[in-house]
């Protein structure tokens, strides 16, 4: 029985398939759709469209938006930081300790990934409902942003300590012998060999944080109470009545994101990036 | 080898796969009807329905109490009983089955045996009113939608509703279930609200009443008392101290919480406008005119009044929800929660069953919300021959035996009131005075008055608490309180825009222009810099030159 021979350019035909359709299309309808106003027809109700700035200039314009922009930016950054500041000792003191079942210490953390997210979300808010933080600080507005901070530093932890730890997992061993050798103390060996050893990971880790964090507004609404908006509820909200603005909102994202991870990506050499970023 | 094996494998795994597909189409049936409803918003049989709870002996749970052989107890019902049996036995011609049959298995009964056509109910459901419009928007096709009244309104001002046919409207068919068996009061409204406030928007030919209610505030009688809310009204939102102040919860969509932005923004003049209908001053009609022209100014004067009172209410309340405010008010986080009133009675519910604590719920003297959720044809079902099915899908639900089981499933008041004013009997069964025994017989009762909804005497007694703050007020609100429940419309598509830009600007917080500025310069100064550290590197010009001494090497 003599099978046809597959090349790699045949396998590639699915691959090639389900990336014009489910991220070059969509992207174009999104451009599209950002950079155009509906037109309805009163009389037949049919829509066409006209291309137009608009949208552009009504989201330039408007400073709730560009505020809403920052503030989904602030907040992101804060997780991320947050996250990095917690995940990195985890993944350093996992990866290089002796311990013979760090494994399962591993998979505890990862483990809370593995059960629905509303679920743990919900949860979350009930904690803070029995603690009810002390009525006074309750009241404060800033209150919202903390819980709903928290929220999302508990919920994006396994993203940034995963990548973390297999980055550190991976440096020789024998690089922090050569540095002992050479006179480095324990803290000069950290910031020369491990940490620049372990960008990748802190890179993938940030992009695996950063980009959901602008945008999670599930998080924003059960523990912030909906009383902190984040740019994804705007998205959310606009695609309900207005899917040209809703599309203007989502590209100014796309870009922000854009620019923020290859910008990031510019802040070290280019040999330490093991593809992980981007 | 291996390869072929393998290929072989995934094949069988795939074929039954197909099987399954197929399946699907197997029975052939003569129409589809597609039906788009919201979620959890008709009966679906089994346990908790209205069919089971009524022949189940159920504990204090709800759940079925089985006897010593794991049996479970059935009972004698007041309303399924073998009237009720028999009933239904002649429509859908098959017994009842005491499991609690689905209304959809019964609808496709019921139409086979009085038409003599094989039909299959594709039903779906949605979260939103703008879910819905949107996968309307992208070409799905549905034969009947459940939206809400501004989504009718305006679904029926873009040209997207099919009309009822006049057929549909004739009493004198003993089939056309819907005209013969809704409450005189909705058909009413139906007819002389649709383009009160002058719009274009009227709907009563396209739609048919399903559930209606109206909003109020659900509260904690023990911290906040009847008499202070009746004094608050809508100021209850804005009020300051340690019983509101966080302590109160508004809906997180722009039309529920602008609607009570307006009642706290005008207050004196809904209530002023009450007193001149009191004293006759205004007839009811105009006194309704007018309360719905306030319920629904969207001009920019008054958008810009309402804006800062919009911040204010956010700035008191505990969260803008969707539904975790029952649950919240159950267990204290707030102690007011501005609700709709199926959800008042889910959670007066809930509390009393689960925490043992009674809830009441209030609706603002100045005038509130009547909402309703109606069924309606989009454009096309003449076409696709289902226009018939879909109708009578919508008398099928109109049966008072059908109203009732729906209205028990879902918590919310049915459209219907029945010919013989069958919902009657289950308004009194539900809330019905029958003291058991001595503590509840020292309980103050009332005749409770609902010939405004029945359209002829309709009283039953009921206890005084139920009637003047309790479920039954919720469910079935007297008359003066319907007096002051204005219809809110559609606001057309220019002003919907004006109003959604109002609540990005409450929801979302706003920079001073300087500071969004200075973070806009100082954040092109960092990209610019990294730009030109990652080009500085390939691009000649940027390229630093060799310390003394030094040369470079090329690679």
């Amino acid at each position: 029985m003599k099978l046809p021979r597959f090349s790699r350019k045949t396998l590639g035909i699915p691959y090639a398939v389900f990336l014009v359709f489910f991220v070059i299309i969509p992207m174009l309808v999104i451009v599209f759709y950002a950079f155009t106003t509906g037109v309805k027809d009163p009389e037949t109700g049919a829509e066409s469209f006209s291309f137009s700035f608009s949208n552009f200039l009504r989201f330039f314009s408007d400073p709730t938006k560009l505020s809403t922009i920052v503030y989904s930016l602030v907040i992101a950054l804060v997780t991320t930081v947050c996250c990095l500041l917690i995940a990195y000792p985890v993944a350093y003191i996992l990866a290089r300790s002796r311990l013979k079942k760090k494994f399962v210490i591993l998979m505890l953390f990862v483990l809370p990934m593995w059960i629905n997210f509303v679920l743990r979300v919900n949860a979350l808010r009930e904690i803070f409902n029995l603690l009810s933080l002390a009525p006074a600080l309750e009241s404060l507005t800033s209150a919202n942003y903390f819980k709903t901070i928290f929220g999302m530093v508990y919920d994006f932890l396994p993203f940034m300590i995963l990548p973390l730890y297999t980055t550190i997992m991976k440096i020789d061993q024998s690089l922090y012998e050569a540095s002992a050798d050479l006179g480095g103390s324990a803290l000069v060996t950290f910031t020369r060999v491990t940490l620049p050893l372990s960008m990748p990971g802190i890179m993938s880790g940030v992009t695996m944080v950063f980009l959901p964090s602008m945008t999670n507004y599930v998080v924003s609404d059960m523990l912030g109470n909906a009383k902190v908006t984040i740019i994804g509820k705007f998205i959310y909200e606009y695609f309900g009545n207005d899917w040209h603005m809703g599309s203007m909102v989502a590209l100014v994202l796309l870009v922000v994101v854009f620019l923020s991870s290859w910008l990031s990506g510019g802040f070290k050499a280019d040999e330490n990036v093991r593809g992980t970023n981007l | 080898m291996k390869k072929s094996v393998s290929i072989l494998l995934a094949g069988c795994m795939l074929v039954p796969m197909l099987g399954v597909f197929s399946g699907c189409s197997g029975k052939k049936a003569d129409i589809i009807l597609r039906v788009y409803n919201w979620e959890e918003y008709i009966d679906e049989g089994g346990e908790g329905t209205f069919i089971y709870d009524e022949l189940h002996e159920l504990d204090d749970k709800g759940k079925a109490v089985k006897d010593g052989a794991g049996n479970h107890v059935h009972i004698e019902s007041d309303i399924v009983d073998d009237d009720y049996k028999a009933w239904y036995e002649d429509a859908m011609g098959v017994p009842l089955s005491e499991e609690g049959p689905a209304i959809l298995d019964d609808f496709e009964l019921w139409y086979e045996k009085h038409y003599g056509v094989k039909i299959k109910v594709e039903y779906s459901t949605f979260g939103t009113n703008e879910d819905m419009y949107n996968e309307l928007l992208l070409g799905n096709e549905y034969d009947l939608l459940c939206p809400s009244d501004y989504m009718i309104m305006k679904l029926a001002a873009e040209g997207r509703l099919e009309k009822y046919d006049e057929s549909f409207f004739d009493r004198e068919n003993e089939l056309n279930y819907y005209i013969n068996n809704v409450s005189p009061f909705i058909q009413e409204k139906f007819e002389t609200n649709a383009g009160l406030t002058g719009k274009d928007y009227s709907w009563s030919e396209y739609a048919a009443g399903y559930m209606w209610g109206t909003t109020g505030f659900v509260y904690n009688p023990e911290i906040v008392s009847e008499e202070e809310l009746n004094e608050l009204g809508w100021q209850a939102f804005v009020t300051k101290g340690d019983r509101y102040t966080n302590k109160i919860t508004a809906k997180d969509n722009v039309r529920d919480t602008y609607f009570a932005a307006l009642g706290v923004t005008f207050e004196e003049e809904l209530l002023s406008l009450k007193e001149r209908r009191e004293s006759g001053e205004l007839s009811d009609e105009e006194y309704m005119l007018e309360l719905t022209r306030i319920f629904n100014d969207t001009t920019d004067g008054t958008i810009a009044k309402v804006e800062p009172v919009l911040q204010k209410i956010k700035e008191n309340i505990y969260s803008f929800e969707t539904d975790t405010g029952k649950a919240d008010l159950v267990n204290g986080n707030v102690n007011l929660n501005y609700a709709w009133s199926g959800d008042a009675v889910y959670a007066m519910d809930m509390a009393e069953a689960e925490n043992d604590k009674y809830l009441n719920y209030f609706v603002p003297l100045g005038g509130s919300n009547l909402w309703f959720d109606g069924w309606v044809m989009p454009k096309g079902v003449s076409e696709r021959g289902t226009k018939q099915a879909a109708e009578a899908f919508v008398n099928f639900l109109s049966m008072p035996q059908n109203a009732m089981r729906n209205s028990y499933y879902i918590g919310y008041t049915s459209a219907i009131a029945g010919s013989e004013m069958e919902m009657l009997d289950y308004a009194d069964y539900l809330y019905g005075y029958e003291p058991e025994d001595e503590e509840e017989e020292a309980k103050e009762s009332v005749e409770y008055d609902l010939s405004w909804f029945f359209g002829g005497e309709a009283v039953i007694t009921a206890e005084r608490e139920q009637a003047e703050r309790r479920q039954l007020y919720a469910q079935f609100p007297p008359e003066e309180v319907m007096a002051r429940c204005a219809v809110m419309d559609y606001y057309g598509e220019e002003a919907t825009v004006r109003i959604n830009e109002l609540w990005s600007r409450v929801k979302a917080e706003t920079l001073d222009a300087w500071a969004i500025i200075v973070i806009c310069l100082t954040v092109t100064g960092i990209a610019l810099f990294v730009v030109y550290v990652k080009l500085g590197a390939k691009i000649d010009f940027f390229r630093r030159k060799p310390k003394k001494g030094y040369h470079k090497v090329e690679e």
